[in-house]
């Protein structure tokens, strides 16, 4: 592996990385220990205000919902879906776009193009059509979900990690080790592998805001993780009956869903700062 | 009419399955789109100053044809255009002369006589005559014309002749001369006259229709308050006054507009520009319009004949057990679920709404009494309760109301799974045996009687029809056979109220709520009446002066 030039920047992260991990960590406990941090029952009316939503007040800071839910509640309960799906969905994310990624960029050749000439298929296929045509043909749930959204965003993974691996693989020491007989699959794992992973860990966190972001989309059209279970994206599209009465039934959970990209966003963005990259040049 | 997913049915439109967020999308981008293509319109077909009317709608008038037509939008403008022997008044659902000037049936309700006026003519010139009236029942009885309506003149004698080919005219239906028509029936049918008022029966010249066949739609020329004058496929329908309209004075309006490809949501804000003179009122701007009292004092609200229920199929575990049945409706809070309609509904103690004769204000129905609920699960072997999907029309207040009862239901035990499926797909649905468990419906009535309900809905007749719940009681087919016949009102709705009571107490329903319709008008507009089961007529309405649109 190769050496870090500067060892004691190790365990340093610059200003974006730490503000990132921050407000993913809180994120992350807030998904973890969601029943004792909500005041309420995310499901269960809880205030008497049918129909009518009631805005913040002490006993309910972020105000009621229709169905007389305790809004708050459900943005902490909402973030076990986001993080959940978002996190799981970018492990398939990661396992498809990785392993073809790895496998076009290392091979090439005939390899290469019909792996490549499929990703650029599905690349030109709407993310969120195609996720909504899945969902609407399997049945819905949080396992279709992730998995769906997984199958559709690896696209961009495969071909950043294609590249990277193209480069790596004409790399000195991969020919060294070529010459010296290591079989494919070690120069993979051992040489290859490893020094594209940083591209990967941006890739990671980039991409999580990603598929956060698509989930909330396709709550918002109904065809996320169905009800009673909280999610964001739902919780918007059922205020927007509400929009000129009742806006913050849609603003708080518009800032969690900002809240949580935001968070993913300044680790990638900021990771790849420190190794003095922009997330143009991927 | 049918049945229908309309939560707020109104009295222009069934609203159909239309995910919300496609709806804001529409509006979008026809709100980038159409001033463009709205700059400098048609020709005026009216000189200024005139009284316009101007409405818009979502989807284009299915057809004009009163043959065809089975929907409100159709039969909204078929009642502007043509007339019926009788019809209902303005506010309510009692039957008043049209073009007939009185009637009389034989007290075995099995033959009607109708005299007609005799100054009423087409608008190409020709006077309206009894043979007209026959004509167009005829039409509609002839399997060539594939009308919607056949089944409601089938028990006019000689009609089954008629309609097998065997007869060149309905015996049953005679014209001794050009001003009397009189009805023979089968069977004493007291409900007969209903079934006249219905835009099937209205009158059309043979000779219009002869020349036109089934382009008819396209050139209608009938008898009513208006004319049609202009309809563009999918972009707009003129109606212009009939000057030889029968009735002296009306209508005061020189003509109807509507702009049609307008979304709900587009509507609104076409009605916030003073560009639309009426407009339904979309849920995104309901609780907004209700208070700002400015707007509310512009709107108008009717309770529609209409009942929305929670169906249980009666014939499917844990379902086939009344008692799950009554827990279920102990269970649900309906008061809940109408607030969270933000009132729009009345909940219901029955099947029948209290628009319609024969509702029975007695009926107690069933009160939300969660714990009641867990008794009677427990006693049916359900004491940790089961779990079951709801299907539903996938539309955004549906989820709501879902949403709603699943939060209820929890607490009795009972998981629900919620199950949104387009309209078309979830009517095929329900009338499969075996197939949905438990579902939302409803109901609008066709005419004002307990049978169009009860008969329809609960008797053994309807099984794979419309009998969703797959409901069958033999003393309640007893008694509905029973009250057919008799035309006496007192006696007929006693009969009546008697079968809804069995079917209350058989609970093949969770009955919810009959649900109240809101419509906003402009400050302008003056002389609109909401009917209960019908559009509103649009022949008295006149409009003030008022400011141009923005």
């Amino acid at each position: 592996m190769r050496a870090n030039r500067n060892p004691t920047m190790k365990f340093r992260l610059n200003f974006m990385e730490a503000a990132g991990a921050a407000m993913v960590l809180g994120l992350a406990i807030a998904a973890v220990f969601a029943p004792a941090l909500a005041p309420h029952d995310p499901v269960r009316a809880v205030a008497a205000t049918f129909g009518d939503p009631a805005p913040p007040s002490l006993a309910f800071p972020l105000g009621t919902d229709q169905l007389g839910r305790d809004v708050l509640s459900r943005i902490i309960y909402g973030a076990r879906i986001s993080l959940a799906v978002g996190v799981a969905a970018m492990a398939l994310t990661l396992a498809i776009g990785v392993t073809i990624g790895l496998a076009a960029g290392f091979l090439g050749g005939a390899v290469d193009s019909l792996l490549m000439r499929f990703t650029d298929v599905m690349l030109t296929m709407p993310a969120l059509l195609l996720a909504m045509a899945l969902v609407t043909v399997l049945q819905p749930g949080v396992l279709t979900v992730l998995l769906v959204i997984g199958l559709v965003s690896w696209t961009q993974v495969a071909r950043v990690v294609r590249a990277e691996a193209l480069a790596v693989s004409r790399r000195d020491f991969v020919v060294a080790a070529r010459a010296l007989g290591a079989a494919p699959a070690r120069l993979i794992l051992r040489h290859v592998a490893p020094n594209v992973m940083p591209i990967i860990v941006v890739m990671a966190a980039l991409g999580t805001s990603g598929t956060l972001l698509l989930d909330a989309g396709l709550s918002f059209l109904t065809l996320g993780v169905p009800p009673p279970t909280p999610s964001w994206g739902r919780m918007i599209e059922e205020s927007t009956a509400y929009f000129r009465t009742a806006p913050w039934l849609a603003i708080f959970p518009g800032l969690a869903i900002l809240y949580a990209v935001m968070g993913f966003n300044l680790l990638g963005h900021g990771y790849l700062r420190r190794r003095g990259r922009r997330a143009s040049t991927l | 009419m049918a049945p229908t997913c309309a939560i707020f049915p109104r009295w222009r439109r069934l609203r159909r399955f239309r995910p919300f967020p496609i709806r804001v999308a529409a509006a979008l981008l026809a709100a980038l789109i159409l001033p463009a293509c709205h700059a400098g319109s048609a020709p005026p077909i009216f000189p200024p100053g005139a009284q316009v009317l101007q409405l818009a709608s979502l989807d284009d008038v299915p057809t004009l044809d009163p043959a065809a037509g089975y929907d409100v939008d159709s039969w909204m403008f078929e009642q502007m255009l043509f007339d019926t022997l009788i019809r209902y008044s303005d506010a309510g659902v009692d039957l008043v002369p049209d073009l007939a000037t009185a009637w009389t049936a034989a007290p075995d309700s099995a033959v009607f006589t109708f005299h007609l006026r005799r100054d009423a003519r087409f608008t190409n010139g020709r006077l309206v005559t009894s043979a007209d009236f026959k004509f167009a029942i005829e039409r509609v009885l002839d399997p060539k014309t594939r009308s919607k309506g056949m089944e409601y003149y089938r028990g006019i004698a000689g009609a089954a002749d008629f309609a097998a080919g065997r007869a060149k005219s309905v015996a049953g239906i005679e014209t001794p001369d050009p001003w009397t028509i009189v009805f023979r029936l089968n069977a004493p049918d007291p409900i007969f006259p209903h079934k006249l008022a219905m835009p099937f029966a209205a009158a059309v010249p043979r000779e219009v229709v002869a020349r036109y066949g089934e382009d008819f739609s396209r050139h209608v020329v009938g008898s009513g308050p208006f004319m049609l004058r202009q309809w563009i496929g999918g972009q707009r329908i003129v109606l212009v006054r009939n000057p030889g309209y029968f009735v002296k004075g009306a209508p005061r309006l020189d003509g109807v507009i509507e702009a049609i490809g307008v979304s709900e949501d587009l509507q609104w804000f076409r009605f916030e520009a003073g560009a639309i003179d009426l407009s339904a009122i979309p849920p995104a701007v309901f609780p907004y319009v209700v208070k700002t009292p400015r707007l509310n004092a512009l709107t108008m609200r009717i309770v529609t004949m209409t009942t929305r229920y929670l169906g249980m199929n009666c014939r499917m575990p844990p379902f086939t057990d009344v008692r799950v049945r009554r827990a279920l409706n102990y269970a649900v809070n309906k008061r809940k679920l109408v607030a969270v309609i933000n009132g729009r509904g009345i909940p219901a103690n029955g099947v029948l709404p209290p628009s319609l004769p024969g509702y029975d204000p007695t009926l107690p129905g069933y009160p939300y009494d969660p714990a009641r609920a867990r008794t009677l699960l427990a006693q049916a072997g359900y004491a940790h309760g089961f779990a079951a999907t709801l299907w539903m029309p996938a539309d955004q207040t549906m989820m709501i109301l879902g949403q709603s009862v699943q939060q209820d239901l929890a607490l009795v035990g009972v998981n629900l799974r919620l199950k949104p499926v387009a309209f078309a797909p979830f009517l095929e649905a329900i009338r499969q045996p075996q197939t949905v468990p438990l579902f939302f419906s409803g109901w609008e009535a066709d005419f004002p009687d307990p049978a169009n309900f009860l008969e329809v809905l609960l008797s053994r007749a309807q099984w794979g029809a419309n009998n969703d719940s797959w409901f069958y009681d033999p003393r309640f087919d007893t008694l509905l056979a029973e009250a057919a016949p008799i035309a006496n009102p007192a006696r007929r709705y006693a009969i009546y109220r008697e079968a809804q009571r069995i079917a209350v107490a058989n609970a093949p329903w969770v009955f919810l709520y009959f649900p109240v319709t809101w419509e906003i008008r402009q400050p302008w507009m003056h002389g609109l009446v909401l009917n209960p089961m019908r559009p509103a007529r649009l022949d008295r309405v006149w409009l003030s002066a008022h400011p141009p649109a923005k």
